[in-house]
């Protein structure tokens, strides 16, 4: 028999195609992956398939009416998608928000920070293999908290349930003591999931060091929220520039060291943690009163001008940019959207990684392909 | 400056306080004209489509004006007077914050892309291209992000690309005075057939 003499393995760059319907990319988005082996050297998104214009839409209704599309593209922080919006109207027709208004709003907007982190988290663990046991954990904990939305504004997803100058009707009379119990259950909550994954010696070795990119490299691709925090910047919107009501409470900002998946993951936990810190003082300070201004016109026609108004989201900053030209309709509303920002980077994260790898990468990117393609 | 004069006809430009991030840009590039504006929340500066890049690249790396951080980039239709790229900045050292605009006629819509100074401008510019057909002269991939690639014929944030009436709506035919999405006129006519309690009522 002959031995053939021992030579290099030539290789050939196959491409990969994951999405737009597959289960680890959370929703219509597509990856084409170009592998050498079981390394990924180039990464292309594709991304688009859900675009509905709403952009294009809101233009065309009247500042009420557009406020519905905030739920439709941000659908796992609806709240806060809401809030940037009708913060932004009420910059440009300079409304006054009554101060019990400002206050359900804050701590919705933080109670929906936790749903969405709860989604996070449970789909993060199925993206690792973990299949059920903290999806589940994770979803029964949301649910409590659905089960108040869905009693506060009526509505399990669309809520609707911000205005400009406020909110619409006010909460029922046992709102304090559901959110108080919520508090409570959220923090074992937290614990029960962080027991099973944070120490898991197979979730560590997964996690750590993949995935990570530098604060420099964050910055530059205009990461924010918990990517950028994991990342090392201490940069949280309702510390750095303080809207609506968040100059008056006490709160952590909790930051990474190397950026990596893991990192991300231990950000969106404390954050969960801080977020019931900042539900509780606002439920101390929360005064009586009305939750709309008196005086609040039926047409709302805001002056000539422009705001570019950005809240914190579970995601990062979510920005409204908005320009009136004295019409009933808002003449230009762009969406800035965090995860579409955060998953700019998403090659610069991927390449150098395995396969299994992208996959969990992207899932701590945590996107909402509603917002990323609006 | 004389577009922007067109502009203030409309809206009172009350003058920008000193102390401000306008000072530092006239201070750092002193032969290029800006004409400062207060906004709601961020000073803005008008500034020629030719001054784009000199611009942003000392708002990125001169030290005084430091922005590091691009968060967003739009373009908006003025419809006569012009297509305009908004860049809002921001910089994590100086706490300062700053838009940035430039307008650009419509026929002639060409523009220097900014994703050689912030890798984060891609997909922002990549979207203002086939959203309103601007072209970012030396952007590295310039193909279309959230429309199909076949879709080059119109624009359609731009002003004169109305929205199409919405015919049918869940099964459910409009009338010819359904203009505007989301209106539906009283005493429609449902159409004869399957759709009549199908599924499509039924989500959620």
């Amino acid at each position: 028999m002959v031995v053939e003499e021992e030579r290099d393995l030539e290789t050939i760059d196959i491409h990969v195609n994951v999405g737009p319907q597959h289960p680890a990319t959370h929703g219509v988005f597509r990856m084409v992956l170009t592998v050498s082996g079981e390394k990924v050297v180039d990464v292309v998104p594709h991304i688009g398939y859900m675009h509905r214009g709403a952009e294009k839409l809101s233009e065309n209704m009247d500042y009420r009416q557009a406020l519905i599309y905030q739920d439709r593209t941000e659908y796992l922080a609806q709240f806060n998608a809401e809030m940037c919006y009708v913060m932004a109207v009420e910059k440009l027709a300079g409304i006054e928000v009554p101060e019990r208004a400002e206050y359900i709003r804050v701590i919705l907007a933080e109670l929906n920070r936790i749903t969405s982190h709860y989604m996070f988290v449970g789909a993060f663990a199925t993206d690792l293999g973990v299949y059920g046991t903290i999806f589940t954990y994770a979803f029964r904990e949301r649910e409590y908290i659905q089960e108040l939305f869905e009693s506060v504004s009526g509505d399990r997803m669309m809520y609707g349930y911000f205005r400009p100058g406020g909110v619409v009707w006010d909460v029922s009379a046992d709102f304090k003591e559901r959110v108080r119990w919520l508090c409570k259950q959220t923090r074992v909550g937290i614990n029960d999931i962080e027991r099973l994954l944070t120490r898991n010696e197979i979730f560590v070795a997964r996690c750590r060091d993949i995935g990570a990119i530098a604060a420099e490299d964050a910055i530059d691709y205009g990461l924010s929220g918990p990517m950028l925090r994991a990342s090392g910047v201490p940069v949280d919107l309702r510390r750095e520039e303080p809207y609506s009501i968040y100059d008056r409470f006490d709160f952590d900002i909790p930051v990474g060291e190397r950026g990596d998946v893991y990192d991300r993951y231990l950000v969106r936990m404390e954050e969960m943690r801080q977020s019931v810190r900042i539900v509780e003082q606002a439920l101390e300070q929360m005064p009586e009163g009305p939750v709309l201004p008196e005086k609040l016109p039926r047409r709302l026609r805001p002056p000539l001008g422009e705001v570019y108004m950005r809240t914190e989201n579970p995601r990062g900053e979510y920005g409204i940019y908005l320009v009136s030209k004295g019409g009933e309709k808002p003449y230009r509303l762009k969406i800035r959207s965090s995860c579409f920002c955060n998953l700019m980077a998403l090659k610069e994260m991927v390449v150098g990684h395995y396969v299994a790898d992208a996959v969990i990468i992207l899932g701590s990117v945590d996107i909402v392909l509603g917002e990323v393609d609006r | 400056m004389s577009d922007i004069d067109d502009e203030s006809g409309e809206k009172p430009a009350d003058p920008v306080p000193p102390g401000t991030v306008a000072d530092t840009f006239r201070e750092v590039l002193p032969d290029v004209a800006f004409a400062a504006a207060p906004g709601a929340l961020d000073v803005i500066l008008m500034i020629a489509r030719e001054d784009v890049p000199r611009v942003l690249r000392a708002a990125k790396e001169d030290p005084r004006l430091d922005f590091k951080y691009m968060r967003c980039l739009s373009g908006v239709d003025h419809g006569e007077q012009g297509l305009e790229v908004v860049y809002q900045l921001y910089s994590y050292t100086h706490k300062h914050s700053v838009a940035i605009k430039a307008r650009i006629p419509q026929e002639d819509p060409r523009i220097a892309s900014v994703t050689p100074i912030w890798r984060g401008a891609d997909w922002h510019e990549r979207e203002a291209a086939e959203m309103f057909g601007i072209k970012f002269e030396g952007h590295p991939n310039p193909v279309p992000l959230l429309l199909p690639e076949d879709m080059t014929d119109h624009h359609p944030l731009r002003k004169d690309v109305p929205l199409v009436p919405v015919e049918e709506w869940q099964g459910v035919r409009l009338g010819p005075e359904a203009v505007n999405v989301g209106h539906i006129p009283a005493g429609y006519e449902r159409l004869a057939g399957p759709a009549e309690g199908g599924g499509e009522e039924g989500k959620e």
